[in-house]
């Protein structure tokens, strides 16, 4: 039994990484797994930088992710994956979804969006990286908001996760809204089986 | 099974992920609270959110109360009618409830009677950092500090028993750390057990009489000292002394799982001795003298200020002068902590080795910094806020330039809530946000001293809760401002709560709708005027006239909240058809992004465009745009 493992969900305000937070932390009560975990509220919502992290383990105490702990960064966005990247340990595992979502301060000329290949390249010189638009596959699946099932489906196609598949398709049952069960497992799948692809080759 | 249902079905033994808050309602429940108030603000508001979900089944009184000072007076009513009562807060709520808190703990309190001030370290979502248990320590209430979701629970249900039992209200303190937290949560019981209220006529207890005071004051102490006598045997504090350790640690609250973590990161293990302080007020100083007594230094973990550091001090004069007490020296008095500032500080008292590089973590951090775009939150696409903003500060901007003297600003003194995003650029229609209406205050001040355009921007919760008072002393000193109530149907920022404004109480029932422009007419507001803000050129002639008006006036910008339409919106199946730009009509002149400043629109590379996962379809930009270059996207 490990005693700790560690995910980071890191994100823009309303793309789910809350609820994403909340399946897998159902999943590991189902398991019989002691969980900790924090999330960003307030200010989250209105589009801002949100981060999230889940604990699971009998060694785990706080309710952050140490820095430099991480076992997962699950990452709904590119720029916002490379903010959290230190959260990971070297030897842990990035998962990131491709598609940027660009900030105000973009288009009002306070920032600059870097290109995906800057940002890919930086992430790998710091863990392994598993990049994906998931995005485009939440769409193929049944709707954009189904992207956190999509990443979900993709931290358990990397094999890491102390959680058996089942349990999370019924953690995802119990949290999702009953009319979208089956783009939610759709979405599963096609995260899934993307990472496992992309791990293969 | 979700979580509302998992509280309610769940029975004793039962295990479930919860979070903090949601386990402090439950304690509440489990403690035999059967009567609810609060104000909502970040991080307490699941507490009366979830009470008011579950209100029904047990059976018990939930409100949203129109300000924290409201909530915490009708929580003290009802414990005098012997019933258990719990008012629920941020930190800064305790500022607004605390000229009734302090003189709570004088009165005592029949049926148990707590209150949780929900404090925000880093201040995530606040405007201070402050420290509450300064504020309990000057009105003799004790404070105890749940470390995690369950010790909440079990704290809140006990602090109802031991309230009753010492006749005397106490603070429940949790912050950010445990209100939103998420672990897995076993429930007790629940009790059966319904009182009646009985109001007895008790003018010694509750008339200001000098007498009474004095005598009340005589009694408060008596029954602290109870309570400092029994501190030290609750669960909450625990003591794990080790033979021949020559260091001691005190973990106060959450701050105990870091000291946890970091005892094991420095392979400390089995040599320092280790207090878990839950009761952070009184502190347990029998639990506190024996550890001082066997080592020669001690580490002091706390958030915030030095409180209990304090107390560790005074009583090793005592206890063992010269043991060397360590706290604020080596752990940061501002921000919230974290597993890695406390295994860093204590690495630094017992010369530890670091378990990790962390000066290589930082250097790659600041490496990628310059890559980094600024995310901080905005106004959502399609928010109410952002179109009366616009029309506000374009219509304000008028008026400066031809009723005023040359280069004269208007004054946007903004308040707390959403719309004080619009601080930011592009929007920049907002200076300040310092307290609950201190928009208004702010600017009755202003108007008597500085000759400008002055305009109060105040969300609709926000002018019930603190606003009416200053708008009537505009009223009554004759102050020339414009009061802008942005009326969105609800209290946004914290998750949706209503309110007076919008006709339902917290537990879903109808109710006697206030309508704004009624209070201000009836605060003897000569100007009052509603306006819809997404009619952009009806708002901005509008505001020009306010801003003429000699005296004060109000206007009402009334849409509700976007995210609420669309969450309608999907419930209903309706789909969202986002905008475009045309980009054969699209001259690039960016009015769209700047002042507008809708996130949805995007500027890239020069070209402009309109994310559709972000667009909701609102349309107020293509009123903007002076070359009609945005559309609705065809069906």
């Amino acid at each position: 039994m490990i005693e700790e493992f560690n995910i980071i969900l890191a994100g823009v305000g309303g793309q789910g990484t809350i609820l994403a937070s909340n399946i897998l932390g159902t999943a590991a009560i189902m398991a019989g797994l002691n969980v900790r975990g924090s999330e960003a509220l307030g200010m989250s919502q209105r589009g801002g930088a949100v981060v999230g992290h889940l604990r699971i383990g009998p060694a785990v105490y706080g309710p952050l992710v140490p820095e430099g702990k991480g076992d997962i960064l699950v990452g709904f966005e590119p720029s916002e994956t490379l903010r959290n990247v230190t959260l990971l340990s070297r030897d842990g595992l990035v998962i990131v979804n491709t598609r940027p979502i660009v900030p105000h301060t973009v288009s009002i000329g306070l920032s600059v969006y870097p290109s995906t290949d800057e940002i890919l390249g930086k992430l790998k010189q710091y863990a392994q990286v598993v990049a994906f638009n998931a995005t485009e596959l939440a769409e193929k699946a049944g709707g954009v908001i189904t992207v956190n099932t999509v990443m979900i489906g993709a931290l358990a196609g990397s094999g890491r996760l102390p959680i058996k598949n089942e349990e999370i398709l019924k953690a995802i049952e119990s949290c999702v809204p009953k009319a979208t069960i089956a783009v939610n497992r759709a979405a599963f799948k096609l995260g899934f089986e993307k990472a496992q692809e992309i791990l293969r080759s | 099974m979700g979580v509302i249902d998992f509280l309610i079905k769940g029975s004793h033994g039962d295990m479930g992920l919860l979070m903090g808050n949601e386990a402090i309602a439950r304690g509440a429940i489990e403690g035999g609270v059967q009567v609810a108030a609060a104000y909502p603000g970040t991080p307490s508001s699941e507490i009366l959110d979830t009470l008011a979900e579950v209100a029904n089944h047990f059976g018990i009184y939930v409100e949203w109360s129109t300000n924290e000072k409201v909530a915490f007076e009708v929580a003290l009513a009802a414990s005098y009618c012997g019933l258990r009562a719990m008012a629920s807060m941020k930190h800064v709520g305790v500022n607004v409830a605390h000229d009734p808190f302090m003189t709570s703990a004088h009165i005592g309190a029949k049926g148990g009677l707590v209150l949780v001030s929900c404090d925000d370290p880093y201040a995530w979502s606040s405007q201070n950092e402050q420290d509450n248990r300064f504020i309990a320590r000057q009105a003799y209430v004790p404070v105890f500090e749940p470390c995690d979701p369950q010790e909440a629970k079990d704290m809140t249900a006990e602090c109802f028993e031991l309230s009753e039992e010492f006749h005397h209200p106490i603070m429940l303190r949790p912050t950010t750390r445990v209100c939103h937290a998420r672990a897995n949560v076993v429930l007790g019981d629940v009790p059966k057990e319904k009182r009646g209220g009985v109001y007895e006529r008790r003018p010694d207890l509750l008339m200001y009489d000098a007498r009474g005071a004095r005598i009340n004051r005589v009694r408060m102490v008596q029954r602290f000292e109870k309570i400092r006598e029994a501190v030290d045997e609750l669960p909450y504090n625990n003591l794990e002394l080790l033979d021949g350790a020559r260091f001691g640690v005190i973990g106060c609250g959450l701050s105990y799982n870091y000291v946890r973590e970091a005892i094991r990161w420095l392979k400390l293990d089995g040599k320092i001795s280790l207090l878990k302080v839950g009761t952070t007020y009184p502190v347990p100083e029998k639990l506190i003298t024996r550890l001082l007594k066997t080592v020669d230094e001690v580490l002091v973990v706390e958030e915030l200020e030095p409180f209990v550091e304090l107390y560790v001090n005074a009583i090793a004069k005592d206890a063992n002068p010269s043991v060397k007490v360590h706290g604020k020296d080596l752990i940061p008095l501002t921000g919230e902590l974290s597993t890695r500032k406390v295994t860093e500080g204590l690495a630094k008292a017992t010369g530890s080795k670091l378990p990790l590089n962390y000066s290589s973590l930082d250097k790659f951090q600041e490496e990628s910094m310059p890559l980094l775009p600024m995310r901080p939150p905005v106004l959502c696409p399609g928010c109410p806020h952002r179109a009366s903003l616009y029309a506000i500060k374009v219509a304000a901007k008028k008026v400066a330039a031809s009723d005023y003297a040359e280069g004269v600003k208007p004054i946007f003194s903004g308040d707390i809530g959403c719309y004080g995003l619009g601080y930011l650029p592009p929007i920049e229609a907002i200076d300040s946000a310092i307290c609950m209406g201190g928009s208004i205050g702010l600017a009755n001040g202003y108007a008597h001293v500085v000759q400008a355009p002055i305009i109060s921007i105040i969300g609709d919760s926000t002018f019930l809760h603190a606003g009416i008072p200053a708008l009537i002393n505009a009223v009554y000193n004759n102050a020339k401002v414009m009061v802008a109530v942005l009326d969105n149907d609800t209290t946004a920022m914290t998750g949706f709560q209503p309110h007076p404004g919008s006709g339902m109480t917290a537990t879903g029932l109808k109710t006697t709708r206030v309508m704004i422009e009624d209070v201000a007419r009836g605060c003897g507001v000569k100007f009052v005027e509603v306006v819809d803000p997404n009619d952009i050129r009806k708002a901005r002639k509008v505001v020009e006239s306010a801003l003429k008006h000699e005296g004060p006036s109000v206007v009402v910008f009334r849409r509700r909240c976007e995210l609420l339409e669309l969450r309608d919106k999907r419930k209903r199946g309706e789909e969202i058809i986002p905008f475009y730009i045309d980009a054969e009509k699209c001259t690039g002149c960016g009015i769209c992004i700047n002042p507008f400043g809708c996130p949805a629109i995007i500027k890239r590379d020069e070209r402009f465009f309109i994310d559709t996962i972000l667009c909701s379809g609102c349309g107020v930009c293509s009123q903007v745009c002076p070359y009609k270059a945005i559309a609705r996207q065809q069906e």
